[in-house]
Parts: C-alpha cells; sequence; structure tokens
C-alpha cells in the first residue's frame, strides 16, 4: 500500500483549547473545555472517561458533525496543517476530503441493511474515487482479507444482517479504511460486541495502525480496552482532559486523583481475590453547567485542599510526555492512598458451618418454540423446531452465597434466570427452592414463594416505571407481600432508600430526575423490600460507569451480608463477576462446560472456553501477561447446536486430543471432578488441561 | 438585633399539584406556536359554548332542555333563542341586530352557531372517551396476552375497519334511527377498531420492558399489569391521537347532520345547517352554508394543530 510520506515530526492532527458547547433552552452547554492533544502518524490516542465527560463531543467537533446546536466556541482543529475551524462545510470537504474515517460503536446504524456489502463498500471507491466497478471490487475484497474476514468473496455477496456482529464492525473498518485516511476515528466501537469477539476486532486494530500508518483516536469508557490498543492515553473528567501519558505510564503511576480513583474501580483479573476488592469514587459527575468553581473533580477528590476549590488547574507537563492537571500532582502517591471508611465494602465473612442447600437445579431445560416460514406452520402443522436457550443445566446453591454465572450473549444464562422466577415456562428437568418447585409460571405461583424469590434487572432505564415516583415503587412489594404494617409502609421505604444510600428525598423523585446508578439502587431496593432469600442479578452493573458500577456492586455485597440472602449473579465478563462470586459457572450454547469455586474458575484446569474467555477479558494493566487465545467464528444457532461437545466447532484446544478431537464430535463429554466441587465438561484429560499455563501472569 | 433570622430548613420538594401539572402542560403547549394556535381556535369555541346561555348556572335548563319551550334559558353570548323566529326577517345577510344574518324561518344565525358549538364539543369528546375505553380495553388486552386472543380480537375489528366509516354510520343510524345517544354510538363502534390498533402496538412494546417484568415476577395480575404498569405509559401517543379522533368525531358529526342523520330538527347542528342553506346559495343567500362550514372548519382545524403541537413538543422530551 502506498502512503504519502509525510515529515514524520508533524502530527496528523494537533487540537488546541477546543471548547464545544451545546444551546440549549437554558442557554449555552459547555460540554468540552479547553481540550488539547494531538496524534502523530501510526498512534493511537486513547480517550477515556465516564458517559458524560465529553470524549464523544470532541470526537464529533473533529469530524464537524456536532449537530445543529453544537459549536465550536473557541479553539484550534489543524488537520495536516490547515485549520478546520471557522470554515464553510463546502471548505471542510475539501480540506477534509476523505482523510478523516469514522467508526461508531453500533456496526448495524453504519451499514444500509437494503444493501449487500459489496455494493456498499465499491460505491466507497466508485462515487469518491472515480475508480471502475471491478477495481473498485478488487480492492474491497482485498480490504475485507486484511481485516481478517473469513470468506470475503462470499460476505461481499450478503447483506448486513446475515453476518454477525463482529463481523459487521469489520465491515464498517474496512470501509474507513478504504480511503486510506489520516486519521481514524473510534467511537465505542467494541462496546456492543462480545468480549471474545472484542478481543479479535481490538487485535485488528492495533494491526491496523502497525500496518496502515495510521492516526487513530480511540474513545472508550472501558480503561482495559484502551489499555490493550492505545499507545498513549488521555483521561478526560466532565470535559477537561485531566491526564495524558503514555499508556505503561499512566497505568504504572497515574497522577491525576480521577485516574487513580478509575483504576481503583475496575476489577482487575491480574490481582488475586482479595486484590480485587473495588472502591467506587464517591459523588458523580457534575452536570457542564454546574460546575464547581475550581477544580472540577475537587468535590470528589480525596486530596482536595482549600486552594483546589478556588484555583481551575491547567494541564501542565510533570515529566517528559506526562500531563496533568492537579494542582498537587506531586504530593499524592497512588500506593499510599487508603480507602476512606465509608466505601470500603462490608464483604461476607466466610462461614466455617457448612450451609444447606437452599437451590437444587437439576437437568433444567427451557425450549422456545421457533416457528419456520412455511405456511404449514401458519396452521400449526409445520415442523417443529426448538430454541434449545437452555438445555440440561444442573448445579446447587447453598444459602447466603453467590453463584456467579458467565457466558456469551445468547449462552442462555438470561433465559436460565428467567425460567428459575417463572418469566418463561420450564420445559423440563427440574427446580427446588425451599422446598418448593419452580415448575409453574410466576403468575400461577404461591405468594410465599414469590416473596423469597426476587430479580435485580440488567437495563437501569427500563428497571424503574416512568410513570410513578421511587416511594411509589418501592411500596408497592411492601403492600403487596405485606411486609410491614400499612402504617410503617413509608418508614419501611425510607429505611430502604438509606439502606442503597439514597436520600429520603429521593421518596418523591421520578425516575427521570435519577442517574443510572441511582435508577439501578432503586430497582435493588425493590427486590430486596421483600426480604427474599433468594436474589437473581441480571447484569446490574453492565449498563453503568464503572465508578458507579463498584458502587452498585459493594452495595449488593452489603446487603447480602446483613439479610443472608443468596445471589445468582449474571455477567458476560469474568472480572467482575470474580470477587463477587462464590461459585462460577460457565455456561455456552445453554449448557454449564465448567463450575466451581471461584477461585478454582481463575487457574488450571480451564475448560478450554473458559481459558478463552479468560484470555478474552481486557485487562486494565498493560504490564500483565495475557496468553492470545482467539476463538474462531460465532456461536452457533441453538436451534440446531453441534453434536457432541458443543464448543467443538471453536475449541482452540481440540488438537490435544488423539486424530484432532474426532471425538469431540461424536460423544457428549464427561463430567470430569477437579475437587472441591470443580467439574469440567471436557474430553480433555484433567491433567493435560492442568498443565496448560495460566491465561493471565502478572510481571514480576 | 444583630441576630440574622435562618432561613426556614429545607423541604423536600412538593408533590406537584394538579394545577402544577396544569400549568406544566400548558407552558409546554406555550412554546409551540402551532400548539398556541389551535388552542386560541378551540378555546374560541369552548368559551362560547359555555358562555351561550344562562344555563351554566341554572341546572333546570340542562334536565328539561331548551328545545320545547318549558324552560327558558337567557341567552348570553348567543344573544337570541336559537328557536325564536323574528317574522319578516327570514333569510337577511349580517347585520347589527343579526350578525351572522338569518336563516328561512328568520332564526338567528350566530344563536344557531353558538348553540351548535354545545351540541358539538359535547357529543364528540364523548364519544372518543367512549371509544377510547372499548378500544383501550381491547388493545391491552390483545398486546398483553398475545396468541390467540390477539388473533382472534384483531382479526374482528380488521373486519370492523374494513367497512368504509361513513358506511358504518348510515348504517348503525339507519338501523337505530337518529339521535344523540346513537350518534355517538356510531362514532365510538367505528372509532374503537383504531384505538385498539394503536393501543395494542404500544402494549407490545412496553410490555418487553423490564418494570413489566419486575412486576410478574411480584406476582401482579394481569388488569393490574396492564391498567397500571402499561397504560400510564402509553399516554403520551393516545392523548395526542384521542384529540385527532376528536376532530374527525366533530367532523362525522357534520356530514351525519349534513346528511339528516344527525339531531332532529329544530335542533341547531352545524351538520343539518349546512344543509338546510345549501338550498338558498344560488338564491344570493349562501350565509347559512357558509357559517355553518366555516365553524366546523376552523374547530377542526384547531383540533388538530392542537394535536401537532403536542405531539411535536412531547417527542421532544422523549
Amino acid at each position: 500500500m502506498e502512503l504519502p510520506k509525510g515529515k514524520h515530526n508533524e502530527p496528523v492532527v494537533r487540537v488546541q483549547n477546543l471548547a464545544i458547547a451545546y444551546e440549549t433552552h437554558g442557554g449555552d452547554v459547555n460540554a468540552v473545555r479547553d481540550v488539547s492533544f494531538e496524534i502523530h502518524r501510526g498512534e493511537t490516542l486513547g480517550l477515556v472517561g465516564e458517559s458524560g465527560c465529553g470524549k464523544s463531543t470532541v470526537a464529533y467537533g473533529l469530524v464537524n458533525y456536532l449537530g445543529r446546536n453544537g459549536k465550536i466556541v473557541h479553539g484550534e482543529i489543524i488537520f495536516q496543517g490547515e485549520s478546520l475551524v471557522g470554515r464553510s462545510p463546502e471548505e471542510l470537504r475539501r480540506l477534509r476530503g476523505d482523510q478523516i474515517a469514522m467508526v461508531y460503536q453500533d456496526p448495524m446504524t453504519s451499514l444500509n441493511p437494503v444493501l449487500r456489502v459489496g455494493q456498499q463498500m465499491t460505491e466507497v471507491l466508485t462515487v469518491h474515487r472515480g475508480i471502475s466497478e471491478d477495481a473498485a471490487r478488487a480492492r474491497c475484497v482485498e480490504m475485507l482479507h486484511r481485516v481478517y474476514m473469513p470468506d470475503p468473496e462470499a460476505v461481499m455477496g450478503r447483506y448486513p444482517h446475515q453476518i454477525s456482529g463482529g463481523q459487521q464492525q469489520r465491515v464498517v473498518i474496512a470501509m474507513a479504511l478504504l480511503n486510506n485516511p489520516a486519521l481514524l476515528v473510534m467511537d465505542e466501537p467494541t462496546t456492543a460486541l462480545d468480549v471474545t469477539v472484542e478481543a479479535a476486532v481490538l487485535d485488528l486494530i492495533a494491526d491496523l495502525r502497525r500496518d496502515f500508518d495510521t492516526a487513530i483516536l480511540f474513545i472508550s469508557h472501558n480503561l482495559g480496552v484502551v489499555a490493550r490498543v492505545s499507545s498513549r492515553v488521555g483521561v478526560m473528567y466532565a470535559g477537561e482532559m485531566v491526564e495524558q501519558a503514555p499508556v505503561r505510564e499512566i497505568f504504572a503511576h497515574p497522577r491525576h486523583p480521577y485516574t487513580q480513583g478509575l483504576m481503583r474501580c475496575v476489577p482487575r483479573l491480574g490481582a488475586d481475590k482479595a486484590g480485587s476488592v473495588l472502591y467506587p469514587i464517591r459523588g458523580r459527575v457534575p452536570a457542564p453547567n454546574h460546575l464547581p468553581p475550581g477544580c472540577v473533580f475537587e468535590p470528589r477528590c480525596d486530596y482536595a485542599t482549600e486552594h483546589c476549590r478556588q484555583e481551575r488547574p491547567a494541564l501542565r507537563q510533570i515529566s517528559n510526555r506526562h500531563m496533568v492537571s492537579c494542582l498537587r500532582a506531586e504530593h499524592i502517591r497512588a500506593s499510599e492512598w487508603r480507602p476512606t471508611e465509608d466505601i470500603i465494602p462490608l464483604l461476607p465473612a466466610a462461614d466455617a458451618a457448612e450451609p444447606e442447600t437452599i437451590l437444587n437445579v437439576d437437568g433444567l431445560r427451557t425450549y422456545y418454540r421457533q416457528s419456520g416460514g412455511s405456511p404449514l406452520d401458519l396452521i400449526g402443522l409445520g415442523k417443529k423446531r426448538y430454541v434449545r436457550a437452555v438445555d440440561g443445566v444442573s448445579f446447587t446453591i447453598p444459602q447466603g452465597k453467590t453463584l456467579g454465572v458467565v457466558g456469551e450473549s445468547g449462552c442462555g444464562k438470561s433465559t436460565l434466570i428467567k425460567t428459575l422466577i417463572g418469566l418463561e415456562p420450564m420445559t423440563g428437568g427440574e427446580a427446588q427452592f425451599l422446598g418448593f418447585d419452580l415448575e409453574k409460571k410466576a403468575s400461577q405461583r404461591d405468594m410465599g414463594l414469590i416473596r423469597e424469590l426476587q430479580m435485580v434487572f440488567q437495563n437501569p432505564d427500563a428497571t424503574m416505571n416512568p410513570s410513578y415516583s421511587v416511594g411509589t415503587q418501592i411500596e408497592r412489594p411492601l403492600r403487596r407481600f405485606k411486609v410491614v404494617p400499612t402504617n410503617q409502609v413509608h418508614a419501611e421505604v425510607v429505611r430502604l432508600l438509606r439502606a442503597v444510600k439514597l436520600d429520603e428525598h429521593y421518596y418523591d423523585r421520578r425516575p427521570r430526575q435519577l442517574s443510572g446508578g441511582e435508577k439501578q439502587r432503586v430497582g435493588i431496593a425493590r427486590a430486596f423490600a421483600g426480604r427474599p432469600d433468594l436474589v437473581l442479578c441480571d447484569e446490574p452493573v453492565s449498563a453503568l460507569d464503572v465508578s458507579v458500577q463498584a458502587a452498585v456492586l459493594n452495595l449488593l455485597l452489603e446487603i447480602q451480608r446483613e439479610q443472608g440472602t443468596t445471589m445468582i449473579f449474571i455477567a458476560h465478563d469474568l472480572s467482575v463477576v470474580r470477587f463477587f462470586s462464590d461459585y462460577v459457572a460457565v455456561m455456552y450454547l445453554g449448557q454449564i462446560v465448567e463450575i466451581g469455586p471461584a477461585e478454582a474458575i481463575y487457574a488450571p484446569p480451564y475448560h478450554p472456553y473458559t481459558e478463552s474467555l479468560l484470555a478474552a477479558v481486557p485487562i486494565p494493566d498493560p504490564s500483565v501477561a495475557q496468553q492470545h487465545i482467539r476463538l474462531e467464528g460465532s456461536v452457533p444457532s441453538p436451534l440446531n447446536p453441534p453434536s457432541g461437545c458443543r464448543f467443538h466447532t471453536r475449541c482452540p484446544r481440540r488438537q490435544l486430543l488423539p486424530d484432532g478431537g474426532a471425538i469431540c464430535e461424536r460423544e457428549v463429554p464427561p463430567m470430569q471432578d477437579a475437587g472441591d466441587g470443580h467439574q469440567i465438561h471436557c474430553h480433555i484429560p484433567l491433567e493435560t488441561l492442568h498443565d496448560l499455563e495460566p491465561v493471565v501472569t502478572i510481571a514480576a | 438585633m444583630a441576630v440574622i433570622e435562618q432561613p426556614a430548613t429545607l423541604t423536600a420538594p412538593a408533590r406537584p399539584s394538579v394545577w402544577g401539572r396544569i400549568a406544566a402542560v400548558l407552558a409546554l403547549l406555550g412554546r409551540s406556536r402551532v400548539a398556541i394556535a389551535g388552542l386560541i381556535l378551540v378555546g374560541f369555541w369552548v368559551v362560547l359554548a359555555i358562555f351561550a346561555d344562562d344555563c351554566i348556572i341554572r341546572p333546570a335548563c340542562w334536565v328539561g332542555g331548551g328545545s320545547d319551550g318549558t324552560v327558558v334559558s337567557t341567552p348570553w353570548l348567543a344573544r337570541y333563542s336559537p328557536f325564536e323566529q323574528f317574522r319578516g326577517r327570514n333569510l337577511e345577510g349580517p347585520s347589527a341586530d343579526h350578525w351572522l344574518g338569518t336563516d328561512r324561518n328568520g332564526r338567528d344565525l350566530w344563536a344557531r352557531i353558538v348553540q351548535g358549538s354545545r351540541i358539538i364539543l359535547v357529543l364528540a369528546p364523548i364519544s372518543v372517551l367512549i371509544a377510547l375505553a372499548i378500544g383501550g380495553t381491547l388493545g391491552l388486552i390483545a398486546g398483553y396476552f398475545g396468541g390467540q386472543i390477539d388473533e382472534l380480537l384483531m382479526r374482528v375489528l380488521d373486519a370492523l375497519m374494513a367497512f368504509p366509516q361513513i358506511l358504518l354510520y348510515l348504517i348503525i343510524i339507519a338501523a337505530l334511527g337518529p339521535s344523540a345517544v346513537n350518534v355517538v354510538l356510531a362514532i365510538t363502534i367505528a372509532g374503537a377498531p383504531g384505538i385498539a390498533r394503536l393501543v395494542r402496538s404500544l402494549t407490545l412494546d412496553i410490555k418487553t420492558r423490564d418494570y413489566v417484568a419486575a412486576a410478574q415476577t411480584r406476582g401482579e395480575s394481569p388488569w393490574y399489569i396492564m391498567f397500571v404498569e402499561i397504560l400510564p405509559n402509553a399516554r403520551g401517543p393516545i392523548i395526542i391521537d384521542a384529540m385527532l379522533r376528536v376532530g374527525y368525531a366533530v367532523f362525522a358529526i357534520g356530514t351525519l347532520g349534513f346528511l339528516g342523520l344527525g339531531l332532529p330538527p329544530p335542533s341547531p347542528d352545524w351538520g343539518s345547517i349546512v344543509n338546510t342553506g345549501r338550498k338558498f346559495i344560488q338564491a344570493g343567500h349562501p350565509w347559512d352554508a357558509l357559517w355553518a362550514s366555516l365553524s366546523i372548519a376552523s374547530l377542526v382545524v384547531g383540533l388538530n394543530l392542537l394535536a401537532d403541537g403536542l405531539s411535536e413538543e412531547l417527542g421532544r422530551y422523549r
């Protein structure tokens, strides 16, 4: 590929004191203030920060896509030596040409669903460059090869919905690269993808930077993702750049208290279980129109002094390539930080006595009827086909313990708990809970059972009914389950609000006045109102910002400790489950492939699937060595699961068996007991699995 | 005194009162010029209808009715009774005495139009409200339960929707005879299927939300979930749709009156005023038909503008 040989010391893009505001009814809102950075060829600048910190606004400012009410207040954007600010759209088009490309979070919004992939891709070249149809086609196929698309020729002829999410994102990236852009802006490109797919796309991005010598602005809320692809990292907080340094430097020696706080509230696979305790940052990100007068982070900072309250610090250089905007950066040492009383989670004490089993699930199956397209189906005579969402799952949970369930999307983990709670009808198998049979749907269950079995939902925006106040919604289960006498309901709601660390004033608030974390707390208060024995949590923190995530996880642990509640906790990310759970079950295509005590899951012997999941988790620490294991292809359809071991189509360890694992296709793998309740369903002998290297090793 | 009075301790924000919410809705409407135009047009007719005569302070004339003359109301804004015939003054054009002129029986057109607005502003919203209750319930049931109940209900309603609306009105009125109750009934039956469709589609969307699942895991009854958890969250589109439907209902009542199927004479029905008046257009007296048509048009346009403005403003904050 030919590259315009530019001067290598000249940055591709230089942003100076950029300020962007949105015009609203209540006046201008300054979303981004005085942000400066530059990106050179072959360099990736990762922008991290929580939602509402202005990361995306910076990206939209670069491509002049701020919408009707957005405007650049002041500052400079110099792209390849020319200023982009204050130009007319026509001039911008000429200056920028096809030199800046953008990749968004959801690939489906970038692809036209009614055009074939090939048609969309060739159009980029034929329309903008005037290249002939055949030449364009050849280049597109070549480009798809470059993004490691399996069978590019065939993909060119498919519609976007016929390829998987990871492949769609590859197509979008390939399209962005077709014009050989000087700058590639990526806004959360892997957030909508599964961990295993994400890992593969991140590898791709890292390779592309090297091969194409492009400058990349990579935006993500996930520190682990940024650590994997970036060469430099900028941390944004409340519309300001608070710290900027090379990736190793910033993760090893974060200087700004916010960066340090962020690092402490993300779970790490590298550390041991005790080291993966999370410490949230107190408070929340200030709204851009209610900023504190001094340092923007001062109200949440452990180190704030009177000086910080009065003077707003500027981004300054403190060592060779490390910039930070903190007045006290030289005096703060992350290693000397001790958590304050209020944020130390009170972890459940280990119980010596063997608790009794509260939930016993045996061979549970949940199938969905799938109707085909034949006319016979319309009158109910078609061939019956079933989606085997959960297919023979067995486990037990002792009282007061937590079972974490992990797996990619579509592995049946959500269906499992929906079946247990009675939202989906059970197809077969048995589930015993406190002597109740969980066979019936929730509407037919005994009130005593309903009260003991509650659920915390995933999406904070949908967990509360927008039409009713917080108090009304917590009151409902109290009245329904007659937890307290009617005249004490109000007092009990207030007690519950306090228990989830919300003020009494929240009683009359409407859901739309709450932040995501607050909504999730109310959802937790509602679930725990009836003092249930078993609470099912369906990814309760995956939609939350990291600092809030930590607080919500700790809150759940504290309530569990107080009430002795048993929990099932679903997550797609193995690192989140680790310190939270006593037991972990790994699910693949409706079946449990490995289950055991939490610590045992994270060390060999692993099931090959667990091993690949662990290898895929982005770790927010570039110094940690992680094995490179990537899964091929996507999860097969649960309509027609593979024979024998369901994982055999993607298993990276099949070669360890004689005949390249022919047995895996024929026979269902046996359950192997690795001791202490640790079970692995695999044909590979335990000794072989045991000798595999650990996926994650901490550099000495 | 050197002591400075301490401000009262902070109190929790009070629950929004009914008036507070009305003020909030009006403030919302105030942002949209379209909505303001609609509000002025509709408000004009509402004020006329309320203050047409002194019935508002004399409950007796509601019960007895003014048409047969047993209870005589005193005209306020209407200036005259809609039934009073001025001898020798038939088919006159607008004048200082009779602002809009008189009809062939010498009745004051202004009085008839103003009294007619009262009829239409009572019948149209009532018929829409009943249609809303029936259609809304059916839509909730079809959407929430799904499956065969849904199929059955929706096919029956589809069959009803397959008839042209005007044909449905004619059939119902022809079968039951022209009266205020039957007009309401006809509009209700013709309007309910459309509302059911809308509510069903909203229900299908809302029932997938987590708070509905939360209610199910609390073992709530389907009726509680439908009417307490789902319906309030569908209210935005329903209110806008209902406002448009009041407009259609005004039109439908006018049409029925024009066809002689509305309220029986001598009721000052706008549709029948147009119908009787159209015979005199070529005789140089277009006033009956003109004023009554303008009234219908302005009310329908006003209601549509209001619905448009409201949906615009609600959409902005969704």
